[in-house]
C-alpha cells in the first residue's frame, strides 16, 4: 500500500516537471505577461493590450537597442569579414560595416562570438541584437529572421594543390575523386552534385587540411573564404582555387545578407544605412580593404 | 625545434591559450566553490525523515544526473531569454554566470550522492557512542559523523574534482571562451594566424599540468586524514 502510494507521488512530481518543460515551446505569442525585456525598453506598451501587443513589441526593437545603447552582434571568426588583428581587435568588412551602422544608430557595437548552430537562439532570447557575419541566405535563414538586402554575393570554389591545378582547369565533372567538404554545407551539395564522392568534415578549415595533407584530392569551399586563406602569404601556400562550382552547375550565386529578428524595425534602418553608404562610397572603400571588392552588390 | 618555443607564432597562441585557461580555472574554482557546501544541503535533503521533500530531491537529483550536463547548458542560457526574462547579462559575464549555475547544480547533484554515501557508510555504534557520552544530535553529527565522512569520501571527490577540471570544455557551447575555444580559434584565423591545427592538441598540456597538481594535492589531503585509521 505504502509503496504504490511512493509510486503515484513521484509520477505526479514527473508530470509536473515534464509539462513545465513543455512550456520551453516557441507559443511566444501567448506570453506576453512574460515579456518583460522589450516592455521595459518600451514601457507604452503596457498599455495596449490585444491582439497588437507581439506586433508592438517588435516595432520596439530599434527603439530597445538605443535604450540600451548597444548594438550586439553575433558573429564567429570568419576571415575577412569578421577576424581579429595582432592586437585583439575585431576587424573584417562585417565588422567594419557593422561599427558603422551602430554609429549610424547612436549606439555603441558589441562583437559577441557565438556558437553559429545557435545563432537563432541567441536571436530570439536577445542575447545579441543581429547576426553579422557572411551568412548566407538560406531557407533557415530566411524561415527564422528577417534580413536586410542581400550585399555581397559568394560561390562555391574547388580547392586543389597549386602544383595540379592544371588537371582540374574547365573541369565539368568530379566523377573520381575524393573531396573533403564541410558537413551540411552547400559546398557538399554542390560536390555531391557534381559526382564526387566526398569526406564531411567538422569545418571548412578542416577540408583545406585534408587536400594539404593528401587525404582528399580537392576540398569545396566558400569563395570569399578561399579569397582570404588560401594562396600565398597563408598557412596554405601550396594550394589554389580554380573551378567556380555554381558556374558548372549551372546555379546562381548564393548571397549574404544580414539577420535580424522576425518582425523588426531594424530591418530597415539597415536597408536605410546600407543604401547610403553605396552611395557614399564606403562600401566599395571598405570592401576594397578587406579583399573582397568583386563579391560585392553596389546597386 | 627550439626555435619554435620562441617564435611570435607559438608566443601568440600561449598568450591566447593563457587568457581561455584563466577562464577554465574560474568556472573550475566557482563550480567547487558553489558544489562542495550545496552537495551536503541536497545530501540532507534526500536523507530527510520528511518523505515530500526526500521525493522532490531525489526527483532533482534523477533529472540532473540523467540529462547531459551540455543540454543543462543551453537550457539555462536560452530558455529565459526565449521565454522573455532577461536574467543573464550581456557579453561574456552573463554567459559565464549560466553556465557557472549549470556546473554548481550539476555538480552538487553528484556530490550529494557522495556525501550520502559518506555520513551513511560511518557506522551507527559511533553514534550510539557519542549519545553514551551525553552529546546532543548536533554535535553528534558535526563532531562524529561529519569528521568521519570527510575522510571517507576524498576517494570518490578526486574522481569527481579531476572529471570537472576537463568537464569546463563543453562550456564552449554557449560560446564561453575557454581553453579549447581558443585552441579551435586558430583552425578558422585568429589574430593572423589561419589553419593552425597545433593550438588544440596543445591543449592538452594544461588540462594534464593542472589535473596532476589536482592529484598530487589531492593525494596529500588523503594522506593526512590517515591518522582516523
Amino acid at each position: 500500500m505504502m509503496k504504490s502510494k511512493k509510486f503515484w507521488a513521484l509520477l505526479l512530481a514527473l508530470a509536473m516537471v515534464l509539462s513545465l518543460a513543455a512550456c520551453g515551446g516557441k507559443d511566444a505569442s501567448s506570453d506576453k505577461s512574460g515579456d518583460a525585456g522589450p516592455s521595459a525598453a518600451a514601457p507604452e506598451d503596457q498599455t495596449s493590450g490585444g491582439t497588437g501587443d507581439e506586433q508592438k513589441d517588435s516595432d520596439s526593437d530599434l527603439a530597445y537597442v538605443q535604450n540600451k545603447g548597444t548594438l550586439v552582434v553575433g558573429m564567429t571568426d570568419f576571415a575577412p569579414m569578421d577576424y581579429r588583428d595582432a592586437n585583439g581587435n575585431w576587424i573584417g568588412f562585417d565588422a567594419d560595416m557593422a561599427s558603422a551602422f551602430a554609429e549610424s544608430l547612436g549606439v555603441k557595437v558589441e562583437f559577441q562570438e557565438i556558437t553559429w548552430d545557435y545563432k537563432v537562439m541567441e536571436l530570439d532570447a536577445k542575447s545579441i541584437d543581429c547576426v553579422w557575419n557572411g551568412m548566407t541566405l538560406n531557407d533557415e535563414v530566411k524561415a527564422a529572421m528577417d534580413t536586410g538586402n542581400a550585399y555581397c554575393l559568394n560561390a562555391q570554389v574547388l580547392v586543389v594543390p597549386a602544383d595540379k591545378a592544371a588537371d582540374f582547369e574547365s573541369l565539368t565533372s568530379l566523377e573520381g575523386l575524393n573531396v573533403a567538404v564541410e558537413s551540411g554545407s552547400a559546398g557538399e551539395d554542390a560536390a555531391e552534385a557534381l559526382g564526387a564522392s566526398t569526406t564531411a568534415v567538422a569545418k571548412q578549415a578542416d577540408a583545406l587540411m585534408e587536400v594539404s595533407a593528401g587525404t582528399a584530392d580537392a576540398a569545396v569551399i566558400d569563395l570569399l573564404m578561399a579569397g582570404a586563406m588560401i594562396g600565398e602569404g597563408t598557412n596554405y601556400a601550396n594550394l589554389t582555387y580554380t573551378v567556380n562550382l555554381n558556374t558548372a552547375q549551372g546555379l546562381e550565386s548564393e548571397e549574404y545578407g544580414v539577420g535580424f529578428r522576425k518582425g523588426s524595425d531594424l530591418v530597415a534602418a539597415w536597408n536605410d544605412f546600407w543604401s547610403a553608404a553605396i552611395a557614399d562610397g564606403s562600401v566599395l572603400e571598405t570592401g576594397t580593404t578587406y579583399g573582397v571588392q568583386e563579391s560585392l552588390i553596389l546597386e | 625545434m627550439l626555435s619554435f618555443f620562441s617564435s611570435t607564432e607559438f608566443l601568440t597562441v600561449v598568450t591566447a591559450l593563457n587568457t581561455g585557461f584563466i577562464k577554465t580555472l574560474q568556472l573550475f574554482f566557482v563550480t567547487l566553490v558553489g558544489a562542495v557546501p550545496l552537495g551536503l544541503v541536497i545530501s540532507f535533503g534526500s536523507m530527510s525523515r520528511i518523505p515530500p521533500l526526500r521525493w522532490l530531491t531525489k526527483t532533482i537529483v534523477w533529472m540532473i544526473r540523467g540529462t547531459p550536463l551540455v543540454l543543462q547548458i543551453i537550457a539555462l542560457y536560452y530558455v529565459p531569454g526565449l521565454k522573455g526574462f532577461h536574467i543573464w547579462s550581456g557579453g561574456e559575464s552573463g554567459r559565464f554566470t549560466a553556465v557557472a549555475v549549470a556546473f554548481v547544480i550539476n555538480y552538487a547533484c553528484y556530490f550529494s550522492e557522495i556525501y550520502r554515501g559518506g555520513i551513511q557508510g560511518v557506522p551507527v555504534g559511533q553514534q550510539e557512542a557519542g549519545l553514551v557520552l551525553g552529546m546532543t544530535k548536533r554535535q553528534i553529527f558535526f563532531k562524529i559523523t561529519l569528521l568521519q565522512m570527510v575522510k571517507r569520501i576524498v576517494p570518490p571527490m578526486s574522481n569527481e574534482i579531476i572529471t570537472l577540471v576537463k568537464d569546463t570544455s563543453l562550456a564552449r557551447v554557449v560560446a564561453l571562451q575557454e581553453v579549447i575555444w581558443m585552441g579551435e580559434s586558430f583552425m578558422k584565423g585568429n589574430q593572423g594566424y589561419a589553419g593552425l591545427v597545433w593550438p588544440l592538441f596543445f591543449t592538452a598540456v594544461y588540462y594534464l599540468v593542472f589535473s596532476g597538481v589536482a592529484t598530487i594535492l589531492l593525494g596529500k589531503l588523503e594522506k593526512k586524514l590517515e591518522y582516523f585509521r
